[in-house]
């Protein structure tokens, strides 16, 4: 596996396992099991954090503790009402023009590549393509876009098409960086709150931990493939632990 | 393969681990020839720095032989005898092409949870903790090197592996060290350290053109290793009272013009500074215990250049007041290697620069647990475990 995703390594098991068992079966107080769910994710974070002395632990136990704080401060009464969208925006300078970039990402056919850490796309043509994203409990969403707008060297915006549990949107804009430092990338993604207890669960957890470590993380593989050629893995990397055999 | 493995703190152990494979274009696959412990392994080893995972492979000073090359390698080829910087550079990125190689944009696959920590991310280090990269190490029969091209030297016929191992990573981090002093005619550069990396800084100060080097540590072997092997006036701060009224009286009271720390987090020293540091530390309350780091930016003179080599994590009592009331310039940096690996083999050609002295001990890699203990307590008067797998 590649411990370099951003909830890599032996914790992920752990957190799917204790998102399966909390994530409820059936129908219900929709709003109370999201606020069950947000909350056991929470503990379950910090507590796997603090138990494990380690960097990571440190992250997870950040993750889960600001999970929980956004939880609890909450009115009780308003839980699960009041869904906020989850909006993430990161920047990023990559050393080539913003016509090349734009070229990159609209006719290179490596959006698969780039956004390959969390979710599979297909594309199936210059607009329109077809993302699936695992989400904890080993179950998956997928979802179309279309691209809603393009301008050449400046940006692209999609957004997902009618009928997905977790409604989505997303633009990428190219603006050039001064002296010889190249363009600055700014990526946006934008999703809507969802219908149905799994897409809300799923968009709670994508919501409180992982779009910016995941946007992020989508700049610099851009960025990477762009200078370099290639996306820095851990792919394969020789270690004494099970998962790499 | 076998591989020396990280399993826990103060736990490693040699076990058998997948053969690396080409997974991107510009990779090559090296047959490791020689392998070597330093100093910053330790600081994971004691669990001083987080982010390990058990079964890691460790190892980050190294040289070895091209065994299979990506399809994008285009410098290196298969049967090349090569010499490795530590961090991983990519070569494209702005900072690389500015000769900042270890703040590499490209190379760290985990840059995203690492940024949190420096505020934006370094590049990758082989063999080193996850923040850094989470590379496997050296301490193997082969490894997997990213960017080949950028980080494979060619060693010139002629040169012995031990003349060449040390020009992975302690020749090019005590040269840029020296580098960073900005040396002029008669300038006096003092060192905090007779380790690898304090040894080679030493060396380098006077291939820089210092007129003096005095070299500070408490083990006699080593500080008779300066004295020997490189000219260092020395001081043995076990034995003497004051090092500051020392080097004040060795400078005519002006002072060293550039001090050099190649000690890093775990310094030792002496007196009611060096307790405080250690029971902070023992506490988990601080990572570094700064004693050589503050005797070194007390002692500099006015005006004059801190050059950090020593690895740091988070410091509490860090005299900033020292540093702004004298004026010093601060440089720091792990090691730009692909910068000065040029330099430095062309010094090891010439004869100038012979680091083979480090070697003071050989293992096999089966070896390598006990190997690390003896480094970590120096036993036996052991500068470097050299492992040859």
């Amino acid at each position: 596996m590649d411990v370099g995703s951003p909830l890599g390594g032996p914790a992920t098991s752990g957190i799917a396992d204790a998102l399966k068992g909390a994530l409820p079966g059936g129908t219900g107080k929709a709003s109370q099991e999201q606020r069950r769910v947000t909350l056991i994710l929470g503990g379950v974070l910090l507590t796997l954090g603090l138990r494990r002395v380690s960097f990571g632990g440190a992250a997870l136990a950040l993750a889960g503790g600001a999970l929980l704080y956004r939880e609890l401060s909450r009115q009780s009464g308003q839980a699960g009402a009041e869904t906020h969208m989850a909006e993430v925006t990161r920047s990023i300078t990559i050393g080539k023009s913003a016509a090349e970039l734009y070229r990159f990402w609209r006719e290179g056919g490596h959006l698969p590549r780039v956004m390959g850490h969390f979710a599979e796309i297909t594309e199936t043509d210059m607009d329109q393509a077809h993302w699936t994203v695992r989400v904890p409990g080993g179950r998956s969403l997928s979802w179309d876009t279309r691209v809603v707008e393009s301008r050449p060297g400046e940006l692209v915006s999609w957004q997902s098409l009618p009928g997905t549990e977790l409604p989505n949107r997303g633009e990428v804009h190219f603006r050039p960086a001064p002296g010889d430092r190249g363009t600055e990338v700014t990526l946006r993604l934008h999703f809507q709150p969802p219908g149905g207890t799994l897409g809300a669960a799923a968009a709670r957890a994508l919501n409180g931990l992982v779009p910016s470590l995941l946007v992020g993380d989508a700049l610099r593989r851009f960025k990477s493939l762009v200078e370099t050629g290639e996306i820095p893995t851990l792919d394969r990397n020789p270690s004494a632990r099970a998962s790499t055999a | 393969m076998r591989a020396l493995c990280w399993e826990g703190v103060n736990d490693l152990r040699v076990q058998t681990v997948p053969d690396p494979e080409i997974v991107n274009p510009h990779d090559v696959i090296l047959r490791i020839t020689m392998s070597t412990t330093c100093g910053s392994d330790l600081h994971f080893i004691d669990g001083y720095v987080p982010s390990m995972l058990p079964g890691d492979v460790i190892g980050h000073e190294f040289m070895g032989v091209v065994e299979d090359a990506g399809s994008e390698v285009k410098k290196v080829k298969k049967g090349d005898r090569v010499v490795v910087p530590s961090f991983v550079a990519c070569g494209d990125c702005w900072y690389c092409q500015h000769d900042l190689y270890s703040l590499c944009d490209n190379t760290n696959p985990n840059a995203e949870v690492q940024a949190p920590l420096l505020g934006y991310p370094t590049g990758a280090c082989f063999g080193y903790t996850h923040a850094f990269g989470g590379y496997a190490g050296s301490h193997a029969q082969y490894m997997r090197v990213p960017h080949a091209d950028v980080g494979c030297f060619q060693v010139p016929e002629g040169l012995r592996d031990e003349q060449v191992l040390f020009l992975s990573d302690a020749a090019p981090t005590g040269y840029m060290g020296a580098d960073f002093c900005d040396i002029q005619p008669g300038d006096i550069v003092a060192v905090w350290g007779c380790g690898g990396v304090g040894l080679m800084a030493q060396q380098s100060a006077l291939l820089l053109g210092a007129e003096r080097v005095i070299a500070i540590d408490r083990f006699p072997e080593r500080l008779k290793m300066a004295r020997d092997h490189i000219g260092s006036e020395t001081i043995n701060y076990a034995e003497t009272p004051d090092v500051l009224a020392i080097l004040h009286e060795m400078t005519g009271g002006r002072g060293p013009d550039a001090c050099i720390d190649a000690v890093g987090m775990e310094a030792h020293g002496t007196g009611p500074g060096y307790l405080y540091d250690k029971a902070m530390q023992t506490l988990r309350l601080v990572t570094d215990r700064g004693q050589a780091l503050r005797q070194a930016i007390m002692a500099v003179r006015k005006g004059g250049t801190l050059s950090v080599l020593g690895v740091y994590g988070v410091m509490d009592k860090f005299p900033i007041g020292v540093i702004m009331n004298k004026g010093l310039t601060v440089r720091s940096a792990q090691q730009h290697g692909q910068h000065y690996l040029p330099r430095l083999l062309e010094h090891a050609v010439k004869g100038e620069l012979d680091p083979s002295y480090l070697a003071t001990h050989r293992f096999s890699l089966e070896d390598g647990p006990r190997a690390y203990q003896m480094f970590k307590n120096k036993e036996d008067g052991l500068v470097r475990a050299v492992f040859t797998p």
